[in-house]
C-alpha cells in the first residue's frame, strides 16, 4: 500500500540572481499525507509549481510511478494522475459551482457538453463528504472556503491519485480547518497520496504523516513529527528546521530611543474585497526604533502598511504622531510598498521621473509652477550614485532594470529626504545579499537619524536583523513575539 | 533625441508606403495621383488648405493625448466638440450685443467650457461610480449628436426657422482671414500655441508629470500619496475642452454657423491623430498636419477620380493598426517579464 507514486531527486530551479530551490528530494507515498513545509521564500510553492508543469526546472528529475514527469505539460501532468488545488483559486468567477467542476472535465471540442451531467460525480462526492454546496451557485457570491471546496472537488473527481495543496488553510477559519483535515484524512485512507504545502507548525503536528522541510530552497530534511521531545520531531525542532540558527539581534544604534513617533490606537482596516483585513490592532513605534513585524503574507500585512501611509482609509481608531492626529504633509512618510512593479513604480517611465515621484514636491527643484529639468537631472544622478543604482542613463526606462535596481530605485526615492516615518514591506524580497545588506544599511540609517521605523517583513532573519521591538501578524491581529523562532513561525508555545 | 528622429523617419516612410497601396488598391494611377496629392496639399495654396485642414484636427488630437496620457481612454471627442461648438453658438447668439472683440474669445472659452464640462460628465461617473470611460463617452456621443440636433432645431435654430441650422454670425465676429481664397484664419496660431501650452504642461509642471504617473499607474501614484481620481477628472476634462475648443475655432473660423454637417467626424479622427503622433503632443502637431495634408490633398483628387476624401480614411485606419501593431510589438521587447 505505501508504495512511492511520486518521487522528487536533486531538483534546481533559478530565477535570475535567486535560486530558488537547490538539490531538492522528496518521496510521497500513497496511503500518506506528506507535509512540505518552510518559511516563505523557502521554495515550496516554486515545488509545487514543478509538479504542476507551470516551472521547467534546470536540473533534476521526477517520477510518477516509475515514469518521468514531463516538465512543463500541465494538461499532460494532469492526466497521468496529478491533481492541484492552488492558493489561489482558478475559479472562474461568473461561473456557477457545477461549470466551474465542469471546466477540469471537458470532454472535447466537438462533444455536447452539459455542466450539470459533468459535475455529477462532484455533487455526490460533496454529499459523502458532508459539503452543502448549491451546484448552481455563481462562485464569486460562495465565501472564501466553499470556494475551497469547490477547487478541491475539481481534483477530486479527476482519476488522479495524487492531490497536492498548496498552502489550504490560508484562507480558512479554525472549524473549516478541522474539516478539511477531516476530508484530508478519509481521502488518504482511500490510498491517496497527499501533498500539502504548509508554513504553520500546529497544522503540520495535527495532521502530516511526514513531513520535508525546506530552507532557502535547500532541502533541510524528511521525517515523522512527533508531538512531545525526547529527540523526536518535535515542532521546536521543526521550528529550528526551518529558520535555520537565528543571527543574534544587533543593536548598534547611536541616538537612544525616546521621543513619542507613531502610534495606532484600535484602528480598523478593510481589504480589497471589503473583509476586515486589519482588526483593532494597538502599536507604538518610538523614535529612533524599528519594531519588526513577522508573519505569513495575507495576514494583513499590506492593508496595515497602507492605513499608516495614509493610503488606506481607517474604518475604526487613529494613527496619531507624536501624541496629534496624523495629518497630510505631517510627519514627512516614506513608504517601500511590498509590491515594487505594482505600486512602487511606473514602469514604462524613466529612472529619472521614477525618482521625481518624490522629488518633484522639493522646491528647489521647482521655478514658480515649473519643474527645473536640470537641477532634476542632477539630483537624480546623486541619488544614482549614493545608492550605487547600476543604470546606463537616467532616461532609459525602469521597467528594464532588474529587481535589485528597481527596488534601490524606490528605496533611494523614499530615503532622499530624511523621513521622520519609514514603512517598509519585504523591502529586500528577490534581492541578492549585496543589495540587501545594503538596503538594511539604509534602513538603519534612517533609525540612527531619529526616524520611527515600521518594518513588516516574512522574512525573519531580516525582522531579527534590524528590529528592536517584534510583533507577529496573524489574521490582521498583532501578538508580541520574542525573537525565538517557534513563536515567530507559527503561533506554537 | 536620435531615437525620436529614426522613429519618426521611420513612421514617415511607413506612412507613404502605406498611402501608394491604398492608391494602388482603388486602382488609381499612383505617380499622377500622388501628384495631385501634393499639389493640392503642398503647393502655395495648398499649403494653406492644408494648414485649415490640420488646426482642428491638431487641437482635438492633444485633447486624445491628454487623456490617454492619463489612462484614460476617452473615445468621446466627438460628443465632446459637439457640445464645444453649441457652447460657442449659445454664447455668440446671447452675446449679440457685446462688441465682436470682446465676444470672439468668449465664444471660444464658451466652447472649451462646454466641451469640458461634458467630458468631466464621463469622468466623475468614473472617479465616483467606477464607471469605463470607454462605454460612458461612446455612448455619450449619442447623447451629444440628439441634443446637438435638437438645438438647431430649436432653441438655437435661425431666426426664419425654416433650415436645421443657426444663423450664420456676424463677419466681425469671425476669426480674422490671412488668406481669403483658401480659408486660412488665425485659429492655426491657437492650435500651435496649445502645442506649445500641452508640451510644457506635460513635461514641466508637477501636475503634469503626476498626471502622467497616474497614466502610467494609478496604483504607484496612490502609493505615493497622489490621488488619481482628481488628476484624471483634470485630465478628461482638459481633453474635452480642448475638443470644445476645436469646434469653436472651426465655427467661427469657416463655417460661422451650426448645422447637420457641422461635425465632420474631428472628435474621431482625434484619436489616430494622438496615437500617430506616438501620445506626444508635438507628435500630435505632426500627424495632425499629415492628416491635414491628405484632406486637402485628396479634395483635389476627389476632382477628377471620384473617390473622394474616403481614401483618407482608409489610409488613417491602416496607418493606426499599423502603427499601434508596431508599438506593442516593441514594448513587448523592451519589458521582459521579470523573473519571480
Amino acid at each position: 500500500m505505501n508504495d512511492v507514486v511520486l518521487e522528487v531527486t536533486g531538483i534546481g530551479k533559478r530565477f535570475g540572481a535567486v535560486q530558488a530551490l537547490r538539490d531538492v528530494s522528496a518521496q510521497f507515498r500513497s496511503g500518506e499525507i506528506h507535509a512540505v513545509l518552510g518559511e516563505n521564500g523557502a521554495g515550496k510553492t516554486t515545488l509545487m509549481n514543478v509538479l504542476a508543469g507551470f516551472v521547467v526546472p534546470d536540473v533534476g528529475t521526477v517520477t510518477y510511478r516509475g515514469k518521468p514527469l514531463p516538465f512543463g505539460e500541465p494538461i499532460a501532468i494532469r492526466r497521468m494522475g496529478l491533481e492541484m488545488v492552488h492558493q489561489h483559486f482558478m475559479l472562474v468567477p461568473a461561473f456557477s459551482v457545477e461549470e466551474n467542476v465542469a471546466l477540469a472535465h471537458i470532454p472535447g471540442l466537438l462533444r455536447p457538453l452539459r455542466a450539470s451531467r459533468l459535475a455529477e460525480p462532484a455533487v455526490r462526492l460533496a454529499k459523502d463528504m458532508g459539503w452543502e454546496i448549491a451546484p448552481s451557485a455563481r462562485t464569486n457570491g460562495l465565501p472564501v472556503g466553499a470556494q475551497q471546496r469547490v477547487e478541491i472537488l475539481k481534483a477530486l473527481t479527476g482519476k488522479g491519485d495524487v492531490l497536492i495543496l498548496d498552502e489550504p488553510t490560508a484562507v480558512l477559519g479554525p472549524d473549516e480547518i478541522d474539516d478539511l483535515f477531516r476530508v484530508l484524512r478519509g481521502l488518504r485512507d482511500q490510498g491517496r497520496a497527499i501533498v500539502l504545502i504548509a508554513h504553520k507548525l500546529s497544522e503540520i503536528m495535527a495532521i502530516a504523516d511526514r513531513v520535508t522541510v525546506l530552507r532557502r530552497g535547500e532541502f533541510v530534511g524528511t521525517g515523522v513529527p512527533t508531538p512531545v521531545g525526547n529527540g523526536g520531531l518535535d515542532a521546536r525542532t521543526l521550528a529550528l528546521w526551518m529558520v535555520g540558527e537565528l543571527p543574534e539581534a544587533r543593536h548598534d544604534r547611536s541616538v537612544a530611543a525616546s521621543e513619542e513617533g507613531l502610534a495606532l490606537e484600535s484602528i480598523l482596516v478593510r481589504g480589497d474585497r471589503g473583509e476586515a483585513a486589519v482588526r483593532d490592532l494597538t502599536l507604538a513605534v518610538r523614535r529612533g526604533t524599528v519594531v519588526g513585524i513577522g508573519g505569513v503574507d495575507g495576514n494583513g500585512q499590506v492593508e496595515l502598511a497602507e492605513a499608516v501611509v495614509g493610503v488606506r482609509p481607517l474604518v475604526q481608531g487613529e494613527v496619531r504622531w507624536r501624541g496629534e492626529r496624523a495629518r497630510a504633509g505631517r510627519p514627512q512618510v516614506a513608504y517601500v510598498p511590498q509590491d515594487r512593479r505594482g505600486d512602487g513604480l511606473a514602469l514604462r517611465m524613466s529612472v529619472l521621473e521614477n525618482l521625481l515621484v518624490a522629488g518633484h514636491r522639493d522646491s528647489a527643484l521647482k521655478r514658480g509652477p515649473f519643474l527645473r529639468l536640470g537641477a532634476a537631472a542632477r539630483w537624480a544622478r546623486g541619488l544614482v550614485e549614493r545608492f550605487q543604482i547600476k543604470i546606463g542613463s537616467i532616461s532609459d526606462p525602469v521597467g528594464g532594470l532588474s529587481g535589485g535596481n528597481q527596488q534601490k530605485v524606490i528605496v533611494a526615492r523614499e530615503l532622499s529626504s530624511e523621513p521622520e516615518l519609514l514603512v517598509v514591506v519585504n523591502p529586500t524580497r528577490g534581492l541578492d545579499l549585496r543589495a540587501t545588506r545594503y538596503v538594511h544599511d539604509q534602513v538603519r540609517r534612517a533609525r540612527n537619524a531619529g526616524a520611527s521605523v515600521l518594518l513588516i517583513s516574512t522574512d525573519l532573519d531580516e525582522i531579527a536583523e534590524l528590529s528592536d521591538e517584534t510583533y507577529y501578524l496573524s489574521r490582521g491581529e498583532v501578538r508580541p513575539a520574542a525573537l525565538g523562532a517557534a513563536a515567530l513561525v507559527g503561533g506554537v508555545p | 533625441m536620435k531615437r525620436v528622429f529614426v522613429e519618426g523617419g521611420l513612421v514617415l516612410a511607413g506612412l507613404l508606403l502605406i498611402l501608394i497601396a491604398t492608391i494602388a488598391t482603388f486602382g488609381l494611377p499612383v505617380g499622377e495621383s500622388l501628384r495631385m496629392l501634393a499639389e493640392g496639399s503642398l503647393s502655395g495654396g495648398g499649403l494653406a488648405r492644408t494648414l485649415v485642414k490640420a488646426t482642428p484636427l491638431i487641437l482635438a488630437g492633444l485633447g486624445m493625448v491628454l487623456a490617454w496620457r492619463a489612462g484614460i481612454y476617452n473615445i468621446g471627442g466627438e460628443g465632446q466638440y459637439l457640445v464645444g461648438a453649441l457652447g460657442g453658438a449659445w454664447v455668440a447668439r446671447v452675446g449679440v450685443a457685446v462688441p465682436a472683440l470682446v465676444l470672439k474669445p468668449l465664444v471660444l472659452i464658451a466652447a472649451f467650457l462646454a466641451g469640458g464640462l461634458f467630458a468631466a460628465l464621463a469622468g466623475l461617473l468614473m472617479v465616483k461610480r467606477h464607471v469605463q470611460v470607454v462605454i460612458s463617452t461612446i455612448l455619450l456621443n449619442f447623447v451629444a449628436l440628439q441634443f446637438f440636433n435638437w438645438a438647431v432645431t430649436g432653441p438655437l435654430q435661425e431666426a426664419s426657422r425654416r433650415l436645421p441650422q443657426t444663423d450664420r454670425v456676424p463677419d466681425s465676429l469671425m476669426l480674422f482671414r490671412l488668406d481669403r481664397q483658401n480659408d486660412l484664419h488665425t485659429g492655426v496660431f491657437v492650435a500651435l500655441a496649445s502645442v506649445a501650452v500641452v508640451t510644457v504642461f506635460l513635461f514641466l509642471t508637477p501636475t503634469g508629470f503626476r498626471l502622467r504617473l497616474v497614466g502610467d499607474n494609478p496604483r504607484a501614484a496612490r502609493a505615493n500619496r497622489i490621488e488619481p481620481g482628481r488628476l484624471q477628472l483634470l485630465a478628461i476634462g482638459l481633453s474635452g475642452g480642448l475638443c470644445g475648443l476645436a469646434a469653436g475655432i472651426e465655427y467661427l473660423g469657416i463655417t460661422g454657423q451650426l448645422g447637420y454637417g457641422f461635425s465632420q467626424q474631428i472628435g474621431f479622427l482625434a484619436i489616430p491623430v494622438a496615437l500617430l503622433g506616438g501620445l506626444h503632443p508635438i507628435g500630435a502637431l505632426f500627424s495632425g498636419l499629415y492628416f491635414g495634408a491628405l484632406f486637402a490633398g485628396s479634395e483635389n483628387l476627389a476632382r477628377f477620380s471620384g473617390f473622394g476624401t474616403t481614401i483618407v480614411f482608409v489610409i488613417q485606419g491602416v496607418a493606426v493598426i499599423g502603427f499601434v501593431g508596431l508599438r506593442a510589438l516593441i514594448e513587448r521587447r523592451r519589458t521582459p517579464e521579470a523573473a519571480l
